[in-house]
């Protein structure tokens, strides 16, 4: 070496080593200018409507930093009160997905080209006016439902292109409800219903409780009926051929044979006549519903239901002794004619048990109504095909998924001389197919109004910045078809001339408080059915004659049902990685679409578990794991609609397989929609087997003490003294408090507190295991998505999970506990750990350092719930997704244990005003995420210490224990016992 | 003379063996004491704009707020959007280069790319609005900031937390104080 290669590599060496050592320099960026209401670090509220279903609850975004981090429902909003399901949680990442569209993208030769927003909106211009100028209905357009604004743009811009109105899609229209209510109430729309005042409820396959009209209103409404309080718990029926998990919480569930509903309610019906349950009805109508409904008798309706002549009684004589009883008809799948006959006959039970109808609210409609019927649908598609249109609009809807292949739609949306434009922001199955795709905003970046029923106008507003380009799709319509008909072109003036001329709002400050409010909500329409005082004697003898068509409907051979999803609801929220990551309710598999079969049938076919099946029928075939389930009726098969996706970006390509591919296009003549089951599909065994991504570890609880219930009768039994045993059933229940301390039990001294000692109760009676708690804990503590080889591996992070629990007595019956970290008070993760990283904070909190943590994993292994959660890896968040995280939480790498911390985050905001005022935290001030989120309030969050607390008062209750409290752990969780009736 | 050739190449050799191992020694040592105490670490990073916290804090006396408006209300204390500095530099040396450039990061909607110099771990979220709320003054943690042209970097170490707060019989819950 000499000296002067000597000196090069000295001095390259010693800078790479400077250059190495020093950490990269950040950033500190300034705004620009500062917006009025933002206080750096700290959240500010924008009140908008959730649009991920039609029911259309509000919300309230947390906006940080110019980016919303948080969705919530909001308190002010009349349909949510202040919860959100899962879906709605998960809104927040459509907006900030991976592979949302950023430009428009035209297809040229097969390939797609990025062209720039006003390049694209010139193109429409141009093939919209060069179309309107060749005639008359040149141009189509199908949208998903819409707020009366956006729907008179819409039909405006069609009626200056001399084109039909737009076709409103829904894949789920509820059409066999419509005409039902049409013949019964004369009303061609969607009623609501008071399940809240009802003291018993029937429903028919109504899924109430997941997508079927408003799910988190009825879910709210039916623990108010259903929970028990003061000794009161009403009751809760279903029949149908498999539990949803709506079916999963009813009290009695009442299988029967797919089309069979109908003539279990005719039976019902006969019953409620001859035993003169039946108020004030009109003897001639009395008499000719006594006519056609005898044929139904209690036999007839179990041999051909299929149904159980026990469980038959047994609903048939509460139904008799009930006050104050509803009944829903089908569910939100229920468009066949075996559903219109069922919705029918549930009508004419409601009207027969008391023609005032105390508990449907026949004023106030939900919006989804105004969506056209599947015939309507498919006759668009029939005549874009006969003859094709000049430019055809597709606003977010996805049909080439939601109808079956059979129906033509893909050759009529690919037609070479039409040019399809869809409104998308996925290059979902749909999209794929159109010759131009524009992304337009989202709902959390745009104003527009949108009414849920028709007297509660939500609004929406911007609740962040832009991360893309696009435009809103209001104002993309104004500036290319209206521009020569309007005064102002800006949407935001449409939907406040809306607010104002439609809807009765004066002057600017009523609009200022309506958008800061999340709407003006009305008391609904005066109720009309004070005028409905019999059915007609003419209906009642079409109604006769239409019934006797129904005992052909019923099946008996292998039946498969698509059933609508809680997670994924038609299929557009299976982008989501949260949906996908928590698991579905009943069968605790994430990322999958399993078919669910009875084990009596997965006998005589000799198939276990996990096989995999093909099933075909006569329209198509597709294969799919098997789930072994309870919850089905022998013979019956289920899948969930939302996967099975060949687009619609990485989250949902390829994940599950479409069970609305085994379906049959054809409308149903007397309703008006599908059928989504089909009879006499075959079933088959591959040969395959696959994984299943479950979360559970064992469907039954062996004996211990888990997930308890107790029966209304042993409530109603005087209290038994306070038990003081050891065993796990005569251990005392033992607050994590110093009075829980006694000398003869435990081996560590008691830990004194000052002020606090956070715990949670969770009322098992109220909890229907819809898992938005899950996904609202995903959302607000940064928790990694694994995805399904992980979950496989049993490594899903998620800091809270519902558990489900059968029962081994009786496998229909479910039980659903939310389980998180427990915050002992004996902590078993404390002790063992050699670096103190689990520690316990003076407010009683199982602290975890993650700084700290060296990732011995000793803790996950002795915590006695399995609730804690190690890092195997480093979680991405692809760009911007990474925008969600939520800034108050650290986001943790790999090595790492984690777990629930009760949301510190949320009692750190509650401590700092309070300090600021100089007075403790009141109760109800801290309010974690998933209690915030609860649709049924099940969960209870406050401060041990306080005795006036609504958690103190809780843990008072005589069904309060805690989650294997034997083994003194004296866990800060205390679970409420779920009631169960006898029947 | 074989052999003194011999000891006199080792000696050579010796020598350039301790002239390597010298110049070395210097190069690493030189490159530490540029590293820890060059005169650039004393005066921090040189800014986009060369703002003078002495100008404005110490010798024309406006208060820390004035910048930093969310001391009091945050975690954070913020720093002045572009505007604001515009709020006074309309009028004050309004043509000075500095405050042209000033003007640029305005009139094109540019953040101003200022460069850090308060480093706290990733895992640690210090609350401003807690400390300034017990009356601590900015300058008890900070420094005499008005008497400083530019900041100096600065780490902050758990070491500097737990002194003060065991001094002060502060909160010392890892949850509850620094972490989440």
């Amino acid at each position: 070496m000499n000296r002067r290669t000597f000196l090069k590599v000295a001095g390259m060496g010693s800078l790479s080593f400077a250059a190495g050592c020093s950490k990269p320099e950040k950033h500190l960026y300034s705004l620009v200018k500062a917006p009025d209401d933002m206080v750096q670090g700290n959240g500010t509220l924008y009140a908008s409507t959730c649009r991920e279903c039609p029911a259309g609850c509000g919300i309230l975004a947390k906006n940080r930093e110019g980016r919303v981090v948080k969705i919530e429902g909001n308190p002010l909003h009349p349909i949510n009160r202040g919860k959100l399901c899962m879906r709605g949680q998960a809104a927040l990442q459509g907006v900030y997905h991976p592979d949302r569209i950023k430009t428009p993208m035209l297809k040229e030769n097969g390939q797609w080209r990025a062209i720039t927003f006003p390049q694209a909106e010139i193109l429409i211009k141009n093939r919209t006016d060069a179309a309107a100028a060749k005639g008359s209905n040149r141009i189509r357009m199908l949208t998903e439902v819409v707020g009366d604004t956006l729907l008179s743009i819409f039909n405006d811009a069609m009626r200056q292109w001399r084109s039909p109105e737009v076709l409103i899609f829904e894949p789920f229209a509820y059409e066999s409800l419509k005409r039902a209510n049409k013949e019964i109430f004369g009303i061609n729309g969607l009623v609501s219903y008071r399940i809240d005042k009802a003291d018993l409820l029937v429903s028919f396959g109504a899924d109430f409780l997941e997508t079927w009209l408003s799910p988190v209103e009825y879910a709210r409404q039916f623990k108010q009926m259903h929970a028990y309080s003061d000794g009161q718990k009403g009751f809760f029926f279903c029949v149908s051929p498999y539990q949803s998990l709506t079916g999963a919480n009813s009290d009695l569930w009442l299988p029967c044979t797919p089309g069979g509903e109908a003539i279990i309610v005719l039976g019902l019906i006969r019953e409620v006549l001859r035993t003169g349950r039946d108020k004030n009805l009109n003897e001639n109508i009395r008499k000719k519903i006594e006519q056609f409904s005898s044929f139904y008798t209690r036999e007839t309706v179990v041999k051909l239901a299929g149904a159980s002549s026990e469980r038959f009684d047994q609903l048939a004589s509460h139904l008799i002794q009930a006050k104050r009883p509803l009944v829903l008809g089908t569910g939100t799948g229920g468009g066949g004619e075996n559903g219109f006959h069922t919705d029918l006959a549930v009508n004419l039970l409601n009207l027969v048990l008391d023609p005032d109808l105390p508990t449907i609210d026949l004023g106030s409609r939900h919006r989804v109504e105004i969506a056209a019927e599947h015939a309507q649908v498919l006759d668009f598609f029939t005549k874009l095909q006969k003859d094709p249109a000049d430019v055809v609009f597709f606003n977010n809807v996805n049909p080439v998924y939601a109808l079956p292949s059979a129906s033509g739609l893909r050759e009529a949306i690919s037609q070479p001389e039409q040019f399809t434009i869809a409104f998308a922001n996925f290059m979902d199955e749909t999209a794929e197919r159109a010759d131009l795709v524009v992304p337009v905003k989202l709902p959390l970046e745009t104003w527009d109004e949108y009414a849920g029923k028709h007297h509660l106008i939500s609004t929406l507003q911007p609740a962040m910045g832009k991360l893309t380009g696009a435009p809103d799709l209001g104002g993309l319509f104004l500036r290319t078809a209206l521009y020569s008909q309007k005064t102002s072109l800006n949407y935001k003036v449409a939907v406040f001339d809306q607010l104002h001329n439609g809807n009765g709002l004066k002057g600017e400050a009523e609009w200022v408080q309506a958008i800061q409010h999340g709407g003006i909500f009305k008391p609904p329409a005066p109720d009309t059915l004070k005028t409905i005082t019999a059915p007609k004697l003419e209906l009642l003898n079409r109604f006769a004659q239409s019934m006797q068509s129904i005992s052909k409907s019923v099946s008996q051979d292998m039946v498969f049902i698509a059933a609508p999803s809680i997670r994924f609801f038609d299929g557009r929220g299976a982008n989501k990685p949260w949906l996908n990551e928590v698991p579905d309710p009943l069968s605790k598999v994430a990322w999958q679409s399993p078919v669910l079969v009875h084990p009596q049938t997965c006998e005589a076919l000799n198939i276990e578990q996990g096989d995999v099946v093909r099933i075909e029928s006569q329209w198509g075939r597709l294969n799919a794991p098997v789930y072994e389930s309870d919850n089905v009726k022998a013979g019956v098969i289920v899948m969930g609609i939302g996967q099975g996706h060949s687009g619609y970006g990485r989250y949902a390509r390829n994940f599950g397989s479409n069970p609305l591919d085994l379906l049959s296009s054809a409308t149903v003549p007397v309703s008006g929609g599908r059928r989504l089951w089909i009879d006499s599909v075959k079933i088959q065994n591959t040969g395959q087997h696959q994984e299943l991504a479950t979360t559970y570890g064992s469907r039954i609880q062996h004996g211990r003490k888990i997930a308890l219930h107790i029966t209304t009768e042993a409530l109603a039994q005087p209290k038994p003294a306070k038990p003081s045993g050891l065993g796990m059933w005569d251990f005392p229940l033992t607050l994590p408090l110093p009075e829980g301390y006694d000398p003869s039990r435990d081996f560590y001294p008691p830990i004194e507190y000052d002020d606090y000692r956070w715990a949670m109760t969770v009322d098992l009676d109220r909890c229907v295991g819809c898992g938005a708690c899950a996904a609202a804990c995903y959302a607000e503590n940064n928790i990694g998505i694994v995805g399904e080889e992980r979950v496989i591996e049993g490594r899903e992070m998620a800091w809270l999970q519902v558990e489900r629990y059968l029962d081994p007595d009786d496998m229909e019956k479910v039980v659903f506990l939310p389980m998180m970290c427990q915050q002992c008070d004996n902590a078993p993760c404390e002790s063992v750990c050699p670096v103190y990283a689990p520690h316990h904070s003076k407010e009683g909190l199982n602290n975890q350092i993650y700084n700290r943590c060296i990732g011995t994993r000793f803790c996950s292994q002795n915590c006695p719930y399995k609730v804690r959660r190690f890092n195997w890896f480093e979680w991405k968040w692809p760009s911007p997704i990474n925008l969600q995280l939520n800034p108050d939480v650290t986001v943790r790498s790999k090595g790492v244990m984690e777990k629930c911390s009760f949301c510190i985050q949320r009692i750190k905001t509650a401590r700092n005003v309070a300090k600021n005022e100089r007075r403790l935290i009141r109760d109800g001030e801290v309010i974690p995420a998933c209690v915030q989120t609860c649709p049924t309030d099940a969960l209870i969050f406050g401060n041990l210490m306080d005795t006036a607390s609504r958690v103190r008062q809780m843990v008072a209750d005589p069904r309060a224990y805690q989650v294997m409290g034997y083994i003194n752990t004296k866990p800060a969780v205390i679970y409420l016992k779920k009631v169960r009736h006898v029947i | 003379m074989a052999d003194m050739e011999s000891a006199n190449t080792n000696t050579l050799k010796n020598l350039g063996l301790l002239l390597v191992v010298g110049i070395t020694a210097l190069f690493i040592l030189l490159f530490l004491f540029f590293y820890y105490s060059g005169p650039s670490r004393a005066f921090g990073p040189e800014q986009p704009i060369p703002f003078s916290h002495n100008v404005h804090s110490g010798v024309k006396q406006i208060q820390c707020q004035y910048c930093h408006p969310y001391v009091a209300y945050s975690n954070w204390p913020g720093l002045p959007p572009v505007e604001k500095c515009l709020h006074c530099h309309n009028y004050i040396i309004a043509k000075h280069p500095w405050i042209q450039k000033e003007h640029q990061y305005f009139d094109t909607n540019t953040p101003t790319p200022w460069k850090k110099v308060n480093y706290v771990a990733e895992h640690v979220l210090f609350n401003h609005q807690r400390h300034i709320n017990r009356n601590l003054s900015c300058q008890e943690c900070h420094g005499q900031v008005q008497n400083l042209h530019r900041l100096p970097h600065k780490h902050w170490y758990m070491e500097d937390c737990i002194t003060c707060h065991r001094r002060m019989n502060a909160n010392m819950d890892c949850w509850l104080a620094c972490h989440s």
